[in-house]
């Protein structure tokens, strides 16, 4: 704690990281009961919630360098909220352990060696090697979490605007290149923790997918976390409606950009209509699939973008953060809709059936509450926002604008 | 001489001064009035009672028409007037009718946009009397404009010509017709 001062957080936080700590640990004991009742199951539902709470951890790295590279008052204001959820990297190391055991589900490590897939990827499908390469992409990531708050703390100490604002370059001149390997290892991960469920499958999108998508629930995640904060000492007179109005608008623009994607992916696998890409779409066509997918269509993409384009509705707070919290849900339900799905290595499951466990409940609400309590004890560490950053004044003045 | 006037127009020296003066032009009841400054000034909106412009809302049907359209255009062509068989798919294809249906959708809610702009604005315009006033353009580098036309039903040349004196204005000009 190195001189917060009047601007750290409300001391009510601490209240909540107990309780986060308290559901997220009986969930996770639940949970454990799951895993031995059914293995694979148990992991598919870890690795639901696993991609959901860590995708606002990795986000958040990518949007910590985006708001460096443009700029700009929103940047400012949520600076302290991204950074802390990105220090949450070595807690989503840990909970990363479990998914190690790829054996128990993923499906091509039954695959006999004379498997197309297998005997073409050749050492790239072992499970060592998707072990080492998970250890390259949290290092990496690391590194870019560990530079970054370093910086952003060396601002904090700073002794005048002059050398905050160096300190400001130097990591507005790391964002730039870290961003292009930033969207490389994203892309590299969620091709091996989730594409590789159905490792007859691809598309070539899919990491941005998730570069979008994780973007949107950071920026979601950020928008809850201020609309509580609006009202309380320091951060009540600095947030304006502006700032939610900028939120408002990047959230808008992801949406879109999620659905985007979303619809290339299929308009070019549906067009090029060849066997080994249509599977995919097809066991998401059927049945409960095709109600989980018409559902993102429009409470992901179409009532949001509805909402969102309305100005006056992205000034007030509070319905911002009901829609944030709104749309977190839903890439819950998006990121069911990627994994669950896929073919199972239990056999006894006919292929493409309909499952909804109550592990899938269970394992985002047990990482969840371990995520939420690492989180509040990472964002009470620091100011809220940079003190010492020569664009703050700036940034509080904008957001009082009209 | 009886030259018809278009209004009176006061000039200020900083855009305090203006919002200030427009803030009590509204008070005072005035409602055909405009401001005119160098640079974009939010408060004027609030100042001077300016409505929100319509431009959003016809902006969105613009989309929703060019949507329409786009659909309307592919089912006609595709199953109406010319069914023909691509690649074995049926004739109503709605995963390959979205990206036309996106594009023109955007392109009339672009095209509502600046033609409703221009059209709401009253542009092109090629005659204003504003212009009359020499000191004028000085609007577009370092002076602030605030106009009262005669056209306002509160408006008498001697009273509102006094009443923008009391404002602080640098001074009032006549604008001719």
């Amino acid at each position: 704690m190195n001189g917060t001062g009047e601007y750290q957080a409300p001391k009510d936080l601490e209240r909540y990281k107990s309780i986060a700590l308290g559901i997220g640990g009986i969930a996770a004991l639940v949970w454990f009961v799951g895993f031995y009742m059914s293995p694979e199951q148990a992991l598919r539902s870890w690795l639901l919630g696993y991609v959901f709470w860590a995708g606002i951890t990795i986000g958040s790295i990518g949007i910590i360098m985006l708001q460096y590279l443009t700029g700009g008052a929103w940047g400012v204001v949520i600076r302290r909220i991204v950074e802390a959820a990105s220090r949450t990297l070595p807690l989503v190391i840990v909970l990363f352990i479990p998914l190690a055991f790829i054996q128990y589900y993923h499906y091509w490590t039954t695959w006999p060696a004379t498997d197309y897939a297998i005997a073409h990827r050749g050492w790239f499908m072992t499970q060592e090697s998707w072990i080492l390469r998970s250890a390259i992409y949290f290092a990496l990531l690391y590194v870019i979490v560990h530079l970054l708050n370093k910086w952003g703390a060396a601002q904090d100490a700073s002794k005048d605007h002059d050398e905050a604002a160096k300190w400001l370059g130097t990591a507005t001149a790391f964002s730039g290149p870290t961003m292009v390997f930033y969207v490389l290892i994203v892309t590299f991960a969620v091709v091996d923790w989730v594409m590789m469920l159905d490792a007859h499958w691809f598309s070539t999108i899919w990491g941005l997918l998730f570069v979008a998508g994780w973007a949107l629930s950071c920026f979601s995640f950020c928008v809850v976390v201020l609309m509580y904060m609006s009202d309380k000492a320091p951060m009540n007179a600095i947030l304006g409606k502006r700032h939610f109005h900028d939120l408002g608008k990047l959230m808008l623009a992801l949406t879109m950009v999620w659905a985007y994607f979303n619809f290339s992916q299929f308009l070019i696998i549906w067009s090029g209509n060849i066997p080994e890409e249509t599977g995919w779409y097809l066991t998401r066509m059927k049945g409960g699939w095709m109600a989980v997918g018409t559902l993102l269509v429009l409470f992901h993409f179409a009532f949001p973008f509805l909402i969102l384009l309305q100005q006056d509705f992205k000034r007030q707070y509070k319905r911002l953060a009901y829609l944030a919290v709104f749309i977190l849900l839903m890439r819950i339900v998006d990121m069911f809709y990627l994994i669950a799905p896929n073919p199972r290595i239990d056999k006894t499951i006919e292929k493409g059936a309909f499952i909804v466990s109550w592990m899938d409940f269970v394992a985002p609400i047990a990482i969840g509450g371990l995520w939420l309590w690492y989180f509040i004890g990472q964002y009470m560490k620091r100011p809220v926002v940079p003190v010492m950053d020569p664009f703050l004044e700036n940034a509080v003045k904008h957001g009082k604008g009209h | 001489m009886d030259v018809k006037l278009y209004g009176l127009m006061a000039e200020f020296d900083t855009p305090t001064e203006l919002v200030d003066a427009a803030n009590k032009v509204r008070e005072a009841g005035y409602t055909k009035t405009d401001a005119f400054s160098p640079f974009p000034l939010h408060e004027m909106d609030e100042a001077l009672g300016i409505k929100r412009s319509i431009l959003p809302v016809l902006v969105f049907f613009g989309g929703i028409a060019g949507m329409c359209l786009g659909i309307g255009l592919q089912v006609f062509v595709h199953y109406i007037d010319y069914p023909l068989n691509v690649g074995g798919r049926p004739f109503l294809s709605w995963p390959s009718f979205v990206p036309p249906t996106f594009e023109l959708t955007i392109l009339l809610a672009g095209f509502t946009a600046v033609f409703g702009m221009l059209f709401l604005n009253g542009l092109p315009s090629p005659y204003h009397p504003v212009f009359n006033v020499p000191r004028f353009a000085l609007a577009s580098r370092e002076k602030f404009f605030l106009l009262i036309e005669a056209a306002d039903p509160n408006y008498d040349q001697d009273e509102t010509r006094e009443f923008l004196r009391s404002l602080n204005a640098q001074e009032v000009f006549d604008v001719e017709e």
